[in-house]
């Protein structure tokens, strides 16, 4: 067991509308090590970007987090701290990298000032000290010619150059947790390897801990420790992945992974979709929410919300999961 | 590992020698984005006028209130290149020194006004909320009180001092450059590098400062461009009428004035600071244009 780097206990994000509230993340727990990276893996709207947020105190103000909900950074509990002292944390002890490197980066100041901004305001660099550094990240992040590049602007770069340079300013100042929050949405499928492999270094690298947000499971297959499925605003399914994979208990879980199609599949044959849409966040089903979708959906699948339970590391939510149809 | 490596030599590879390929194409693109003669002829005229201006005491011109009791209200003669007024003071010499006046007041008030414009927008479309709403009420109950009333009035109280006049026009700028920046801030405020700004630690005026600013400049610079030569004009009307700086002190406007009062007899008075008060107004416009033209090639193009 190593050292627990953040702790997530019941956090719950609700949105104030003007059709009521919309619970975004609804209970959501889990714990992170050093040097482990957790998949958060669910289609759109399940709440993976809100969680991320949430984590980051980075949630607009008609958000509200009840006083039970608590994230736990190195000992600090965040939802504690104040605005002044969560700015101290972001950048060294929490970073982020968004999922659009095109409107990530401010587009009229040059990169290398993006990077230096950061080391000068968190570490107290000099200007000089500064830039060196910050060739010095862009050259970690495999960015060809940093010397040159440092003085670019982000229209000068392509697409997965400019991801690799909002991930040299996300570990700029070594931050112990990295959110990486759908970092290969936006790009060609040939980089996308490469910045997760990127990724992946630099968090055994720098021994740090990543949260790494994704709608595609083949994503979190290699390269994470742990899988979190999210449906609804709620973990549905948690495990180590391996055991996710060769041993999927929760039906939500599965469909997601049907739904991928083969390369073996016939031409034109019919996409395994989902049936249906996610719910209404503020008016939820009553019982489990994808019980609606659900192929194996029983009565009794509606009657409560399945908790998140399960033997060992492997957690699932469900009152019917798979595989225990010929053991019962 | 493996793979990052590689493939960030093979963007090395790509990388390198396309930048010498497309280097003549670069300076031929850079040439036809070059201002054009429309730009450089008014700015000639415009630094002669600001030089002849700003060291207006080197040029060996006779004060501007000295009266040469030998040619009162003459035409030009040796030793008064343009003339003189109706009370003998040297025509030439009253142009520079009032086009000192002029030129500050159209330089300062436009600063003023988009310099308090800028706080008090950026407050308004970063803050939203009720900070907008005070600023927008605050914007609206000053654009419902005439501009002139506000001119008169701060002459009347102040009567005739130099940076009154360049506050009083400052102030009239204020509402729309406030709103310029607003719609701007607005613009930028929800984007995605300000969240990410947010996330690596960035006060509120930090993101104002370095990641908001510096991209609604642009907006700022052609408003500024606009209302130079807009103050010019007014601060002419306003000496006109005699709610500039006081006589004997020279402006534009005010020499003009005077010299209304002898147009039968001798209009070389009237005609020369007005011939130099139109041509500095249309070369402001055109290399204001030209600016505008070159920073929206700018932000469509590369930045």
């Amino acid at each position: 067991m190593g050292e627990i780097i953040l702790d997530v206990r019941n956090q719950r994000t609700a949105f104030a509308t003007a059709r009521g509230m919309l619970n975004a993340v609804d209970g959501v727990s889990f714990t992170l090590e050093r040097g482990k990276t957790l998949g958060v893996v669910g289609e759109s709207g399940s709440g993976k970007s809100v969680l991320s947020r949430s984590v980051m105190r980075l949630l607009p103000g008609n958000s509200v987090v009840p006083s039970d909900s608590k994230v736990i950074l190195n000992g600090k509990d965040l939802t504690r701290l104040s605005e002044t002292e969560l700015r101290r944390l972001r950048g060294p002890e929490m970073a982020i990298v968004f999922q659009d490197p095109m409107t990530s980066l401010n587009p009229v100041l040059s990169i290398g000032k993006q990077i230096m901004e950061v080391l000068m305001f968190h570490m107290g660099m000099k200007k000089g000290p500064a830039k060196e550094k910050a060739v010095e990240l862009l050259r970690a992040v495999g960015l060809p010619q940093p010397d040159v590049r440092v003085n670019q602007y982000p229209h000068q770069l392509s697409g997965g150059m400019r991801q690799r340079v909002a991930i040299a300013i996300a570990i700029a100042c070594e931050p112990d947790l990295l959110i990486a929050d759908e970092p290969t949405t936006a790009l060609d499928v040939t980089v996308q390897a490469e910045i997760l492999d990127l990724l992946q270094r630099m968090v055994k690298e720098r021994n740090m801990a990543m949260i790494l947000i994704t709608h595609d499971m083949g994503v979190v297959a290699g390269r994470c420790d742990e899988v979190a499925v999210m449906y609804a605003g709620r973990i549905v399914e948690k495990a180590p992945v391996r055991e996710l994979f060769n041993n999927t208990r929760m039906p939500y879980t599965a469909a997601l992974l049907s739904s991928i199609p083969k390369v073996t599949d016939p031409p034109h044959r019919k996409l395994d979709a989902i049936e249906g849409r996610p719910p209404d966040l503020i008016n939820p089903p009553q019982g489990c929410p994808f019980a609606p979708r659900c192929k194996f959906a029983g009565p009794e699948c509606e009657e409560q919300v399945p908790p998140l339970e399960g033997p060992g590391a492997h957690q699932y939510a469900c009152v019917k999961p798979l595989g225990e149809e010929v053991a019962a | 590992m493996a793979d990052v490596t590689s493939s960030g030599n093979a963007d090395k590879d790509d990388g390198k020698p396309q930048i010498d390929r497309n280097a003549l194409a670069i300076a031929m693109h850079r040439k036809s984005r070059s201002f054009g003669l429309y730009f450089w002829i008014p700015m000639i005229w415009l630094i002669i006028v600001a030089v002849a201006c700003v060291f207006a005491p080197l040029w060996g011109l006779p004060p501007a209130d000295e009266i040469d009791w030998a040619y009162i209200q003459s035409p030009p003669v040796e030793g008064h290149p343009l003339g003189t007024d109706n009370l003998g003071r040297d025509l030439l010499s009253r142009i520079i020194y009032g086009g000192r006046v002029s030129l500050t007041v159209g330089f300062a008030a436009p600063f003023i006004g988009v310099g308090l414009g800028l706080i008090l927008g950026m407050i308004a479309g970063y803050y939203r909320g009720w900070a907008d709403e005070v600023i927008g009420i605050m914007i609206d109950a000053w654009l419902a009180i005439p501009g002139l009333v506000i001119l008169l009035l701060f002459s009347v109280v102040f009567g005739g001092s130099l940076f009154m006049v360049c506050l009083s026009l400052g102030l009239l700028f204020i509402p729309t450059a406030a709103r310029i920046t607003r719609a701007a801030t607005l613009n930028y405020a929800g984007r995605e590098f300000v969240l990410a700004a947010k996330a690596m630690g960035a006060s509120d005026f930090r993101i104002l400062r370095k990641e908001v600013f510096p991209n609604i400049i642009w907006p700022l610079i052609a408003f500024v461009l606009i209302d130079i030569p807009i103050a010019i004009v007014i601060e002419g009307a306003l000496s006109f009428l005699g709610l500039s700086v006081k006589a004997p002190t020279p402006s534009w406007g005010g020499i003009i004035a005077e010299g209304r009062e002898v147009l039968s007899t001798s209009p070389h008075i009237a005609l020369y600071p007005t011939l130099v008060m139109f041509l500095t107004v249309l070369c402001f416009n055109l290399v204001g244009d030209a600016i505008r033209r070159r920073l929206a090639d700018v932000r469509e193009g590369a930045i």
